[in-house]
């Protein structure tokens, strides 16, 4: 049982890192909180939706509905983010917010606001058999997606020169600055990247949690926790904190069912009594 | 952004006209017209206490329905579970709002603008979250069967469609001075010192943590009267008051409105919510057309109506 | 006396910025800090005023130990600070920006009632102190407003309205024109007769004629004390200091 709860909870933490990481990556380069996040992850299910109902292959939709949800945010970043970042931080907040309404509406207008389902992969369909208990594979599968895309951003920003680039600028907005590398197609794409993974994180829950309009809030509301515990801009502050959120969340909703509705939010609390800049300032 | 429209005579002399087109209305209106009027009332209160947090402490808070639904919930409960008279309840409402945002504005009252809005909204959806699950507070259902106070020692009954409307105009005069007392007051003027200069505040011996917590629990207090008042109207609470849409409503109001104004907040309520009324009667899609009009008015309008009224009094020369 | 220093550490990561600094300053005292550029000056302010907590060592203050206290309190003690940088109220006009800080003197800061501008005896303090620094022209002026000059005066005249016991001064002089500096001297030397003072300057000629004690600071360390005659003649201040 605990093995199982463990992997539940491990899985969960996945979904909100991929999510967590687009966020925190965007703010630290571009000191933007986007709170239209949910709304790209929102996107990410429902374009894997209609790809999966028209092609009828989930690989198809968890390979092109992270790209499409990649051009969509590239597209918002050309006609709006692009042109706000000197502007004031609230100023930029209150448009983000805005833009949850159009998407909302969009996403209601386009594929309506009945909530859908996908079924996962035939592949994938199946239980294992963990330690005398059947466990759903795909929910492994969307580990193993997470901890793929967790090595391959550690790949990104150790070995490469753009990874360097992204790093010297979150870290040290400053010195980047001076040094000039903080360009504008830096920004294009780590901003499109942050995107494709809030996409890549709509298309891996869809089989699990389903596709329905007002999904967005809700993983909004949780990835702000995971940004605001972990220290916004931090990357490993998003993994921390989605880890610990992650867990928190699922071993409370089991041990303690009553307070499971709150619990995170004191453990939000609790960070910002003792830690208001998040577990790790950057 | 200026963030702040600080102009006491314009504040005033829009005030005056809007209540008297309220009034205007409300005596020559209809059934539903005047249901209408209390409606953009209580909405104005509700966005007059977003504003003025907003704009004198800087704490734009997306989590402000949550204080909406503690004044709603609380005048329900007090009423039907205690027996308590509405019109004490209403009282009882707004101190039990005042208290639990000093307990909350404690922990987060000195976050910086951004992550004031992360950590509000989060706040709020954990409410919206437990109203829907809690058994006193009816769940998903809701309560009904509020009433509304009885004032018949005045000779006045509130069931009466007209009177009611009276009701909650007498009571956003009320918070209407209130408020623009307490901005030209030095609480009100430390508030915006804050908003300007924060390391200066500290520097001369400001109390800071300490105003914006007393503002932040002034604003809790007004939002749950008009909670209150909202429970009042409709005979009815749902948890979808508490959702996060109608905080961010509160927000696009004070935003189209001309943040910092007052009177703004109040345009602001009357426009949006009329727009919104009459769009939803078109078209299904009105969150979208909401939305881009928002995004135009952040973008090309900072000031929102109010700074549009200031600069067509400058061009004609007043 | 009003403020003692003793044994000052402070290091930012593996620099050392303070290094054992000893500083007594008695009441009505005008002192100076100098030093080179990265010398530690506004470093050592900072410690002072409590924006930046020192990692060794003792700040005393009227005789208590104010170590703990952060900005605001010490603020409230009577230690108040004029910074190198302009740092106003920009929205507010030069009477506001006064009468604010005098609200927190007269403990009327919470009134929730009353107009700021209708307090008559606060209105009073401001005009007095707006005349002590020549701002009695400019009363309805928005401090956005005022020309550079005036707006350094505005600087240092917030930092007295708030009825201190020590005024630190961070540079009152810099990017002033020569007449303009001759102004804000003869202020300083009119307010050196009624608070205890701590100033830091580049221009010499300001620091000759207002300091009784100089201190000079260097690398983080004080490598001399004494009156400005003293510092005048002394071969050390003068290879360190004016690079000679």
């Amino acid at each position: 049982m605990l093995l199982i709860q463990f992997l539940n909870a491990l899985q969960f933490s996945m979904t909100l890192f991929l999510l967590a990481v687009g966020l925190t990556i965007i703010f630290g380069l571009m000191k933007i909180v986007n709170l239209a996040h949910g709304s790209l992850y929102m996107i990410g299910a429902y374009v894997g939706l209609s790809i999966w109902t028209y092609f009828d292959s989930f690989w198809l939709a968890l390979i092109f509905s992270p790209l499409i949800t990649a051009l969509v945010g590239a597209f918002l970043y050309y006609i709006l983010f692009r042109h706000i970042q000197n502007a004031d931080p609230m100023k930029q907040v209150l448009l983000t917010f805005g833009l949850i309404y159009i998407g909302l509406d969009s996403v209601r207008l386009i594929w309506g606001t009945m909530s859908h389902s996908i079924s996962a992969p035939e592949l994938l369909s199946k239980s294992i058999i963990l330690i005398n208990n059947p466990y759903p594979s795909y929910r492994l599968f969307v580990i193993f997606i997470g901890i793929l895309v967790l090595i391959c951003l550690y790949f990104i920003l150790e070995k490469t020169v753009i990874g360097a680039k992204v790093r010297a600028s979150v870290d040290d907005p400053e010195a980047a600055k001076l040094l000039k590398i903080n360009t504008d197609k830096i920004l294009f794409y780590t901003f499109s990247f942050g995107c494709g993974l809030a996409g890549l994180a709509g298309i891996t829950v869809a089989p699990i949690l389903g596709v329905e309009p007002g999904m967005d809030m809700e993983v909004l509301v949780l990835t702000l926790i995971v940004v605001v515990v972990g220290g916004p801009g931090s990357l490993k502050g998003a993994l921390v904190g989605a880890l610990l959120i992650g867990f928190v969340d699922s071993f409370g909703k089991v041990y303690i069912p009553q307070l499971a509705q709150i619990i995170i939010y004191a453990v939000m609390a609790l960070t910002l009594l003792f830690r208001p800049d998040g577990l790790y300032k950057r | 952004m200026r963030a702040v429209n600080y102009n006491p005579k314009l504040r005033f002399q829009i005030m005056i006209i809007l209540i008297l087109l309220s009034i205007i209305f409300n005596i020559f209106g209809g059934y539903f017209t005047r249901f209408f009027v209390a409606e953009i009332i209580i909405l104005s209160i509700f966005a007059i206490s977003l504003d003025f947090i907003a704009s004198r402490g800087g704490m734009v808070s997306l989590g402000h329905a949550m204080f909406l639904g503690i004044g709603a919930y609380a005048t329900a409960i007090l009423s039907i579970n205690y027996g308590i008279p509405p019109f004490y309840a209403t009282f009882f409402s707004i101190l039990i709002g005042l208290f639990i945002a000093l307990l909350i504005g404690y922990f987060i009252v000195l976050l910086d603008g951004i992550f004031f809005i992360m950590v509000t909204l989060a706040l709020g959806e954990m409410f919206h979250a437990w109203v829907f699950t809690s058994e006193l507070l009816g769940g998903s259902d809701g309560i009904t069967g509020i009433m509304r106070p009885d004032l018949s020692f005045l000779k006045i009954d509130l069931n009466t469609p007209i009177i009611f409307s009276f009701y909650t105009i007498f009571w956003l005069i009320i918070v209407y001075n209130l408020i623009s007392r307490i901005t030209d007051a030095p609480l009100g003027r430390n508030l915006d010192a804050i908003r300007q200069n924060s390391e200066r505040v500290s520097a001369i011996g400001g109390y800071k943590k300490t105003y914006k917590a007393i503002a932040f629990s002034i604003s809790a207090g007004i939002a749950s009267l008009a909670g209150s008042l909202y429970v009042q109207l409709n005979g009815f609470i749902s948890p979808e008051l508490t959702h996060w849409t109608v905080s961010g409503e509160g927000l696009i109001m004070i935003i189209v409105g001309g943040i910092g104004s007052i009177s703004g907040a109040i345009l602001g309520a009357s426009v949006v919510h009329i727009i919104q009324h009459e769009l939803s009667n078109i078209i299904n899609w009105w969150m979208l057309v909401i939305g881009f009009g928002f995004i135009l008015v952040v973008l090309f309008m900072k000031d929102g109506l109010w700074g549009l009224i200031e600069s067509i009094k400058k061009k004609l020369g007043y | 006396m009003a403020l003692k220093l003793t044994n000052l550490y402070k290091s930012f990561g593996s620099i050392r910025v303070l290094e054992d600094i000893n500083i007594i300053s008695n009441k009505k005292e005008c002192i100076a800090i100098i030093g080179p550029n990265g010398a530690g000056k506004s470093t050592l302010f900072k410690v002072i005023s409590g924006i930046v907590k020192q990692d060794i060592g003792n700040v005393e203050f009227n005789n208590k130990n104010i170590n703990e206290l952060n900005v605001e309190k010490r603020a409230r003690l009577g230690i108040s600070q004029s910074f190198q940088k302009n740092s106003l109220f920009l929205e507010m006009t030069v009477k506001e920006s006064l009468m604010l800080a005098c609200s927190h003197k007269y403990k009327t800061s919470f009134n929730l009632i009353k107009p700021l501008i209708k307090n008559n005896f606060i209105s009073d303090d401001a005009i007095m102190i707006a005349k002590d620094i020549g701002l009695e022209n400019y009363l309805d002026v928005q401090s956005e407003f005022l020309s550079y000059g005036l707006q350094r005066q505005l600087e240092l005249g917030i930092a007295i309205a708030c009825n201190p016991k020590l005024l630190l001064l961070d540079e009152p002089t810099a990017g002033m024109s020569p007449a303009e500096t001759k102004d804000i001297i003869t202020l300083i030397r009119k307010l050196s007769k009624d608070y205890s003072i701590i100033i830091v300057e580049h221009d010499m000629e300001v620091i000759y004629n207002l300091a009784d004690k100089i201190y000079v600071l260097d690398r983080g360390k004080l490598i001399f004390e004494g009156s400005p005659n003293a510092v005048k003649n002394s071969k050390l201040v003068q290879k360190v200091y004016l690079g000679i």
